[in-house]
């Protein structure tokens, strides 16, 4: 860990006003990691944790949720839990109980994948240092990406979370030393291609404030389904956010996005229109699944994902489709 | 002495989750320093050079110590010995050679561990980079078969009369199954990292160290630092884990002390949990081939058993897989064991909890489970058919052996007989239901061991060994076993280990500590008894004074004689003196060469595995032992439950990742290393059935630390056969072995 000083934000024009080799800290329980492994170094921390970013509320705007609740507190919300359980299901199933006790809701969407190669200095990494090189894509890939995979990275995105989120298209709530703006989370999300170095749409100083998902009645049929080596603290292998709009056996409209699959948050909305007025059977949801993969460039070591990621989008669309005999 | 069997609290609990027991990093020494290892970065080649200059002038930085500057180790004594040594052989910081990724090149010492660290991250560092070879696969053209593995020749064949080769009873089978099966590099993991605290005192040392074997490690040290081993003192009263990678010596123990001699200040080393992956050893890959051959019937007429394990090319290690199992299982008129070394570019590896047992029955035992299959022959049936009343190479008898028993009362707590044979035929929703088992064998080790016994005049007796409490227990063991013996509460006695200046005990290791240390307190029991009365009759001032030795008895701590009875602190009181010790030794005796000594297991398992995605998870454990007498009831089950544990890591999730172009160990860390969490471990069902060996010991105790991880990822892979009809055969058993046709979906 390299040096540091700390900084606690009075306010947020005061937090939003600090320089571009400074880091806001909320939870710190991937901020920290990394700085003691040295792999981010900023010179500055600017403590974030006093700033009003709090509330979850639901009303006719939607849900908004303060980029500092914790996990753990927004997952046990009542409204979280009966109108987005996919929200809810993704915050339980992502890391530890005491992880999701410290970390926010913004760093959550802000954490760094878990590409090995990016975690140690000792080896090349385009996302770290860019220009140097990746490894992964003949070493070890097991855990990476097959999906938005460019020349650069094929790193995974790890957050659980964001890919419920980007499913129910949710916007990020933004603040800096220009204003105030809201985006697509979606958009907030770049692709590696050449400069995967460059991971969000955000502006130096810009700080997030909390997001938005819109309100709508059938989000409350969805859910978030996981899967992994084992059976907790651990990420994803593959993982699907499914929301269902349904008209007895009719499928009226779908959310639905892939994680432990992809380069970022994986959005998935062909597989979603595929969906759209066809009536539930497991034949329905296997050929909407087969959309997913098309674009998949499977690495040396994870040609699996192909079939686990159309598997798990099966499952999960059965599970909140029903209608399979 | 009667057997001996409490359910009591361990003792040293208490201590442990109120962080009052200290381990080998909590000791803080006036005017300690700390000590960094740097590792390198490559996996083969040399160091051109090595510029210190900025992390020489970092803040806090006392020395640093590197090839170029080193550190003088003396070559063990051991060196280049091929068999049952372990840890690193070859001093570390003696020349500019890289042998493996990870390899200590440089030693730090710093003020305080963080400008250690900071200052080693300034080395900078040129390298001549070789190929290297870093896995099994890559590595098989040079394999060679090695002069002795677990004390045998590479190969190990039984043949019967007639019959000139195992192929050729193999071709006269009427039945054949053969499949080969891969195990990954797996590294130890255990909770405590090690951790090394060393200061001197003129030329004599003082050193806590994270060991198991206190006085191993002081003939270790001795050695590598020239000095004489009574000048070594290694203090080791608490292991938090060790599994096998303290049970030698690694090179930061050793530096650390070379370092605080050196600077004449005491200085600390603590691993970090990185640094474990390639200083303290592993347990080697293994690629195996299981050939059985058997009549229609099943009865096993010939047995193939093919071993390949990498070891590293610096330090020879073998994984022996096959010798340390279908040597010892099955009645087979015909047996053949090989092994060879593949030699890889990497660390070395080490003992890992049940070596060569752990990957060898998920060999031997996943094949059982084939042959069953093919002959439609239930799977503990087959076993039956195939008991082995004697050991199978030299046909000697066992000292206790009943086996039969532990897979009857496993079946029946378990209840095998609901079992379906045929595949996917049982499922819940979309979980697919499989139950299978396999069988769990250890060799009974014991060893040489002098146990010292002290009445004290504050009315408590303490127990002491250089032995271990690895958090197996022995602490309780101990204070049970003197107990009984002395017909004292345990709570009145004290057991003292974990310093090397204590009584002789071996390494904790090989799961022989409670068989080897608990034979010798009864012994030391009746020595301490005798001088008690000696001390009692002899002194003026005593209650007993100036009668027959004959005529005084002692019984529950209490001295008697001609109506008095007087407790032994009391008649300490009376003399005017702190103590009366006697000592006692155990060691195996003529018993060895005419018995075959083993503990047993059966292990059932039930697992369920999502018909779409893959994932297996073990819903359901039973476990039944047969490890002689169970001395202490409540940590008995609980190593037996950490040995199963640590089995369905095996089983499910352990790999350690190592790049296949760098050698670089990619999942260094305890996020990506997977091991079982809670969710992951349904409720075991653990039973002994307590049968004394007082063939092998007077207590009729054999060891039960490595014995319950034997069998566990045999009867997961069994059991997921039984749930999806997909055999396995390669660990760790994860997903994408499992997606394949089972929803008709590519």
């Amino acid at each position: 860990m390299k040096a540091f000083s700390y900084k606690l934000a009075g306010s947020t024009d005061e937090a939003t006003g600090t320089g571009t080799q400074s880091a806001f800290i909320a939870g710190g329980t991937n901020l920290v990691d990394l700085m003691k492994i040295d792999v981010m170094d900023p010179k500055e921390l600017v403590d974030i944790n006093q700033l009003p970013m709090r509330g979850v509320t639901l009303d006719n705007n939607g849900l908004r949720i303060g980029a500092l609740e914790k996990m753990a507190y927004v997952a046990e919300q009542p409204d979280v839990v009966q109108h987005f359980p996919v929200i809810s299901q993704a915050l339980l199933k992502s890391a530890s109980a005491q992880l999701r006790n410290m970390a926010s809701i913004g760093g959550n969407l802000m954490q760094r994948t878990r590409c090995g190669y990016f975690r140690d200095v000792i080896m090349p990494c385009n996302k770290r240092v860019p220009g140097s090189g990746c490894p992964a894509f003949t070493g070890e890939n097991r855990m990476h990406a097959i999906l938005g995979v460019g020349n650069a990275c094929c790193a995974t995105h790890p957050s659980d979370l964001a890919v419920a989120l980007v499913a129910l298209d949710a916007s990020i709530n933004l603040q800096g030393p220009k204003g105030t703006r809201s985006i697509k989370l979606d958009d907030f999300y770049l692709l590696p291609k050449d400069t995967p170095n460059r991971e969000h749409a955000i502006e130096p100083g810009e700080l997030i404030t909390g997001v938005t998902v819109p309100h709508t009645n059938w989000y409350q049929r969805s859910a978030y389904l996981k899967i992994r080596d084992r059976e907790s603290y651990e990420f994803a292998l593959c993982s699907a956010a499914v929301a269902l709009d349904m008209d007895a056996f009719m499928i009226r409209d779908a959310r639905i996005a892939a994680g432990g699959v992809g380069t970022k948050p994986w959005k998935l909305p062909e597989v979603a229109q595929a969906l759209i007025g066809k009536r539930v059977s497991q034949a329905t949801f296997e050929q909407a699944a087969e959309i997913a993969a098309k674009d998949a460039h499977p690495l040396s070591q994870n040609g699996f994902k192909v079939t686990l990621l159309k598997r798990t989008l099966t499952r999960a669309l059965v599970q909140v489709g029903g209608g399979v005999a | 002495m009667n057997m001996v069997t409490q359910s009591i609290d361990r003792f040293d609990g208490k201590l442990k989750v109120t962080g009052q027991a200290r381990y080998s990093g909590d000791h803080s020494l006036p005017n300690l320093c700390y000590g960094y290892l740097l590792q390198s970065s490559i996996a083969k080649g040399r160091i051109q050079s090595m510029d210190v200059s900025a992390a020489q002038s970092s803040p806090g930085v006392v020395a640093i110590f590197t090839p170029f500057n080193p550190l003088k180790i003396y070559s063990p004594a051991q060196a280049g010995e091929e068999g049952m040594i372990s840890g690193d052989v070859i001093p570390l910081l003696q020349n500019p050679t890289v042998d493996y990724f990870g390899q200590t090149i440089g030693f730090v010492v710093a003020e305080t561990f963080e400008e250690a660290r900071d200052a080693a991250r300034l080395v900078k560092l040129q390298y001549q980079t070789q190929p290297a070879i870093v896995e099994l696969q890559a590595g098989l053209g040079q394999a060679y078969a090695p002069k002795s593995v677990s004390g045998m020749g590479a190969t190990v064949s039984v043949l019967s009369d007639g019959v000139t080769s195992i192929d050729e009873a193999l071709r006269s089978a009427p039945v054949l199954v053969s499949a080969t099966y891969n195990s990954p590099i797996e590294h130890h993991n255990p909770m405590e990292p090690h951790a090394t605290t060393a200061m001197w005192n003129g030329d004599r040392l003082t050193i806590y160290d994270a060991t198991q074997w206190v006085q191993g490690q002081q003939r270790n040290l001795a050695a590598v630092l020239g000095i004489d081993e009574a000048n070594v003192r290694v203090l080791c009263p608490f292991v938090g884990g060790a599994f096998g990678c303290k049970g030698s010596m690694w090179m930061h123990s050793p530096l650390t002390a070379a370092a605080a001699r050196v600077l004449n200040r005491p200085v600390k080393t603590v691993l970090t949990r990185e640094q474990m992956y390639s200083a303290v050893g592993h347990r080697p890959s293994v690629r195996q081939t299981v050939t059985l051959g058997a009549t229609k019937q099943g009865e096993l007429t010939a047995l193939k058993h093919e071993v390949y394990s990498t070891s590293s090319r610096v330090k020879f290690f073998a994984e022996a897989a096959a010798h340390r199992t279908s040597l010892a299982l099955y009645k087979s008129p015909n047996i053949l064991v090989t092994h060879q070394i593949v030699p890889i570019d990497f660390a070395p590896g080490t003992f890992m909890r049940a070596p060569g047992v752990a990957p060898g029955m998920f060999g031997l035992e996943s094949a059982m489970d084939e042959l069953a299959v093919k002959l439609g022959v239930d799977p503990v049936d087959l076993r039956l058919r195939n008991y082995a009343t004697a050991e199978p190479v030299h046909k000697l008898p066992w000292s206790s052996k009943h086996l039969d028993e532990c897979y009857r009362v496993g079946a029946e707590k378990f209840g095998w007989s609901r079992r379906s044979p045929e595949p996917k035929s049982t499922r819940n929703g979309d979980w697919l239901i499989g139950q299978g088992m396999a069988t769990a064998l250890y060799p009974a080790h014991r060893s040489h061991a002098e146990v010292k016994i002290r009445f004290q005049s504050d009315g408590n007796v303490s127990v002491s060994a250089a032995t271990h409490d690895l958090g197996t227990g022995m602490y309780t063991v101990l204070a049970i076993v003197a107990s009984e013996a002395l017909g004292i509460p345990p709570e009145r006695i004290q057991a003292v280990l974990g310093d090397s200046g204590l009584t002789v005990a071996p390494v904790a290791g090989g799961s022989q500590t409670t068989a080897s240390v608990s034979p010798a307190v009864a012994a030391a029991a009746d020595s301490a008894i005798k001088k008690l009365i000696a001390t009692a009759v002899s002194g003026t001032k005593s209650p007993f004074s100036g009668m027959n030795p004959s005529d005084v008895s002692y019984a529950n701590g209490v001295v008697q004689a001609s109506g008095k009875s007087v407790p032994f602190e009391a008649v300490l009181a009376a003399l005017d003196r702190s103590a009366v010790e006697g000592s006692g030794i155990a060691s195996p005796g003529e018993e060895e060469h005419k018995y075959g000594f083993l503990s047993f297991g059966a292990q059932f398992c039930e697992v369920r595995v999502n018909e779409w995605t893959g994932e297996a998870r073990v819903t359901r454990f039973t476990s039944v032992m047969d490890v002689g007498t169970v001395v202490s009831q409540k940590t008995a089950r609980s190593q037996v439950i950490g040995g199963i544990v640590f089995g369905i890591g095996m089983g499910l999730l352990e790999a350690t990742k190592v790049d296949p172009n760098s050698g670089w160990i990619a999942n260094r860390n305890l996020a990506e290393y997977l091991v079982p969490t809670n969710a992951d471990v349904p409720h075991i069902d653990v039973e002994f059935l307590n049968i004394p060996d007082t063939t092998f010991n007077l207590l009729g105790v054999r060891g039960i630390g490595e014995i319950g991880i034997a069998g566990v990822p045999a009867a997961i892979a069994n059991a997921i056969f039984n749930a999806t009809g997909i055999r396995v055969r390669d660990l760790p058993i994860t997903p994408e072995s499992l997606l394949v046709d089972q929803k008709g979906m590519a």
